[in-house]
């Protein structure tokens, strides 16, 4: 049988591949990842996006929640003072009302809660990095102004019920403030500027007045109904860190995941290339043993 | 009987044809290197024996020529493998270009440059940072530096896909003049073969015009009939006649709508060419189909990105206090075509980034929330930007893996063919190094025959008396 007497131009050709593959190996080898081309794992190139798109979802979630974190914390600690500053309020309301003072401690009393007022509309007027906090959307303007002209004195809202929500990459979303009308305006006797701007009025005549009594029952209301709203703003920072420790566990694993779908596996990848060289020395003995023309017969044929 | 002077005439006969055969051996050798040379073998032929006194006597030995060991089947399998095999090489080159274009991003804190994906997911987390903090300007800044990364990327993509194009297309515009002059050749070869040799195997001739049909089928897809007289017809593969025994058909090109087409006559073949295989067919595919399917997808995903964030950024307020007119982040795509190549950012304040709803304080979030959730909206072809970018790299990284096994299986069956036929047809040094010593040795003993009847001769002469002639 006959055979192709050209096969040493086909050994060159295997060299070829075989340089072809090492070549490939140790670019695999020095930049670490497995695939460098689309072609090299099409599946895994896609699956690469989506995976390199959570992750960076995730990221990106950690980043905002830390920044959102402070400033709920700081709505936080301003409605906290608020309590203190109303309770205060409320046990001077409940002195002067025990009918023992006389007008010029009614008086005193009417300043002290004006203070207290004063002090409540600066904690409302709260603002972090520039912004107000308490005002809705309107977070460029002091939320709460409050004009003496008229007796009773008027607390305005210059805010508006806008609420802002954060949404973690699962969907969820979480409250971000509370609009100050809802904490320091609550419809009726919940209104902690209305409670106090008419306790001061009541005693600032210097008499005790009937009217001085269930408008201290309205603060104590106001009190509880400016609670209820801490509670708001404190359920959001637990669900906030729940959904921040949540997410940055996900991105561990979704990092896990990416890594192993696309980096090289080195020793594996080591070995393939050692044997792609010794392959490649091989072929390059045979041929140079094949090739050389004192194999042809024609050496061997008598002249 | 036979007489001693026919017995001469005999033996110089045989050395005539051992020469003649040494002859063939000697062109073998001489054209073991040459492309697409066939091997000879000597053909013998015995001559008719001669009845003499009702016996039959040999006539000795004639060499009638030399016969190319061929095998027409293997030859043409050859031929029509080989249009496969460089079709999908330069689709492959082509499409591994265009792959480029599309980096694969190795991981999340390596970005690579180029890769849109991770341009997508930055510019719509972007927005999901503004939700923090909507009045930021930092943040802002952000929404339009991811914004000009990814257009950029998507326009940088889409400007090489249309220059590669555009070279493809000079690429196989130079194919035609080089198949016209192997087409021109194959009609001039087909003239001499049928005068030369219409009845028979023309050798050379026909070596030359197997290695033209080779060169020719690596070009273009070509279909071969064999006609009387040793003629060939050679056609594309979908039937336009490109040779007709002794006349070519030219190629011309002409530019259609901007591109290359290529013309048999008056007929456009431009798609037949396109699926027939060899380079051109390669080239055309690529050209006509896998860039501008890419192109498209580029083109729908820039549209779909594009319009459906100005149309949100123009449904909410900005820090400027416009509602419902923020202006465009992207500059607007008229139609779906073109808009990847397009695709830049028209924004340079990012105060006019509408974050919040329509006619809320600029404290609100809500505008910034919509647009992050594009991001996970099916707004490119029923699929998320994100899940539409990935099916696109996982289409293109299939073709290109699809290209690249048919490719390499094309190939090994082209070399498989090419030992086959080369086992058949080519020189081989030892074979004929032996063929030669076989005829040396039949010369030789021609010779001594020679000799041997010459002493015979002088020994009539001598009627049995030596030495008056040796």
């Amino acid at each position: 049988m006959r055979v192709d007497p050209y096969f040493v131009s086909n050994l060159v050709n295997s060299l070829d591949l075989t340089q072809a593959s090492e070549q490939q190996l140790t670019a695999e080898l020095s930049s670490g990842v497995r695939v460098n081309s689309l072609s090299q794992d099409p599946i895994a190139s896609g699956e690469n996006v989506l995976l390199l798109n959570q992750i960076q979802q995730d990221d990106s979630f950690t980043e905002s929640s830390s920044l959102v974190q402070g400033q709920l914390q700081v709505a936080d600690s301003a409605l906290g003072s608020v309590v203190t500053q109303l309770t205060q309020a409320i046990s001077l309301a409940t002195g002067a009302n025990n009918g023992t003072l006389n007008a010029s401690d009614l008086i005193s009393i009417s300043n002290q809660i004006a203070g207290i007022r004063d002090e409540v509309t600066s904690l409302a007027n709260t603002s972090y990095q520039g912004q107000y906090i308490f005002g809705g959307g309107q977070t460029s303007t002091a939320p709460f102004t409050t004009s003496t002209t008229a007796s009773p004195a008027v607390t305005t809202y210059n805010g508006d019920n806008d609420v802002n929500y954060l949404q973690t990459p699962n969907g969820q979303s979480i409250q971000l403030n509370v609009p100050g009308n809802q904490i320091f305006q609550g419809t009726g006797s919940n209104s902690v500027f209305g409670a106090l701007n008419s306790l001061v009025a009541d005693f600032a005549s210097g008499t005790h007045t009937n009217q001085a009594v269930t408008d201290l029952a309205s603060l104590n209301t106001a009190l509880n109904y400016v609670s209820q709203q801490r509670v708001v703003v404190d359920n959001s920072i637990t669900r906030l860190s729940a959904a921040s420790d949540a997410v940055t566990s996900e991105q561990t694993q979704l990092t896990t995941a990416q890594t192993n779908l696309m980096q090289a596996d080195l020793p594996t990848i080591s070995t393939q290339l050692s044997l792609s060289e010794t392959q490649g020395t091989a072929l390059e003995d045979v041929i140079a043993q094949l090739g050389s023309s004192t194999q042809s017969l024609f050496s061997k044929l008598q002249g | 009987m036979g007489t001693i002077n026919s017995a001469f005439a005999l033996i110089a006969q045989a050395l005539d044809a051992e020469q003649s055969g040494l002859n063939v051996v000697a062109n073998n050798v001489a054209n073991a290197n040459t492309p697409g040379y066939t091997r000879e073998t000597p053909d013998w032929q015995a001559s008719s024996s001669i009845e003499v006194n009702g016996q039959f006597l040999g006539d000795g030995v004639q060499e009638t020529g030399a016969t190319s060991v061929r095998d027409r089947v293997l030859e043409e399998r050859l031929v029509q493998q080989q249009q496969l095999a460089t079709a999908s090489g330069s689709r492959l080159t082509a499409l591994d270009t265009l792959q480029a274009l599309f980096p694969p991003d190795s991981g999340a804190g390596a970005s690579t440059a180029g890769d849109i994906g991770s341009d997508i997911t930055k510019f719509f987390a972007s927005f999901a940072s503004l939700e923090a903090n909507p009045t930021d300007n930092a943040l802002r800044q952000q929404v339009l530096s991811t914004a000009a990364t990814l257009a950029g990327d998507v326009s940088n993509a889409a400007a090489s896909a249309n220059q590669q194009q555009a070279a493809l297309d000079q690429e196989a515009s130079g194919v035609s003049s080089q198949v016209n002059a192997l087409t021109s050749s194959i009609a001039q070869l087909n003239q001499q073969i049928q005068s030369t040799s219409p009845n028979a195997d023309a050798g050379t001739l026909e070596d030359q015009r197997q290695q033209d049909l080779s060169q020719l089928s690596q070009l273009v897809g070509i279909n071969q009939v064999t006609t009387e007289n040793n003629g060939l017809s050679v056609t594309t593969t979908s039937g336009q006649l490109l040779v007709s025994e002794g006349s070519s058909f030219p190629m011309t090109t002409g530019s259609v709508g901007g591109v290359t087409h290529f013309f048999l006559g008056n007929t456009d073949v431009t798609a037949q060419l396109t699926s027939g295989g060899g380079e051109l067919g390669g080239y055309l595919t690529a050209r006509d189909q896998d860039i501008p399917s890419a192109l498209a997808s580029l083109d729908q995903l820039a549209y779909s990105v594009s319009t459906q964030v100005n149309m949100l950024n123009n449904a909410g307020t900005d820090m400027a206090g416009d509602n419902g007119n923020a202006g465009n982040i992207f500059s607007q795509p008229a139609q779906v075509a073109g808009s990847a190549a397009a695709m830049s950012v028209v924004m340079t304040n990012p105060n006019h980034i509408a974050a919040a709803g329509l006619g809320k304080g600029t404290g609100d979030n809500s505008n910034a929330l919509a647009l992050a959730n594009l991001g996970n909206q099916s707004i490119v072809s029923g699929q998320s930007p994100t899940d539409y970018y990935s099916s696109f790299v996982t289409g293109l990284g299939s073709t290109v893996s699809n290209v690249q096994t048919e490719n390499t299986a094309q190939n090994a069956s082209v070399t498989q063919l090419q030992s086959q036929s080369d086992a058949l047809s080519g020189v081989n040094l030892n074979d004929e190094a032996s063929s030669m010593s076989t005829l040396e040795r039949s010369y030789q003993a021609a010779s001594q025959v020679f000799t041997m009847l010459n002493t015979v001769m002088a020994s009539v002469l001598n009627l049995g008396e030596q030495a008056t002639v040796s």
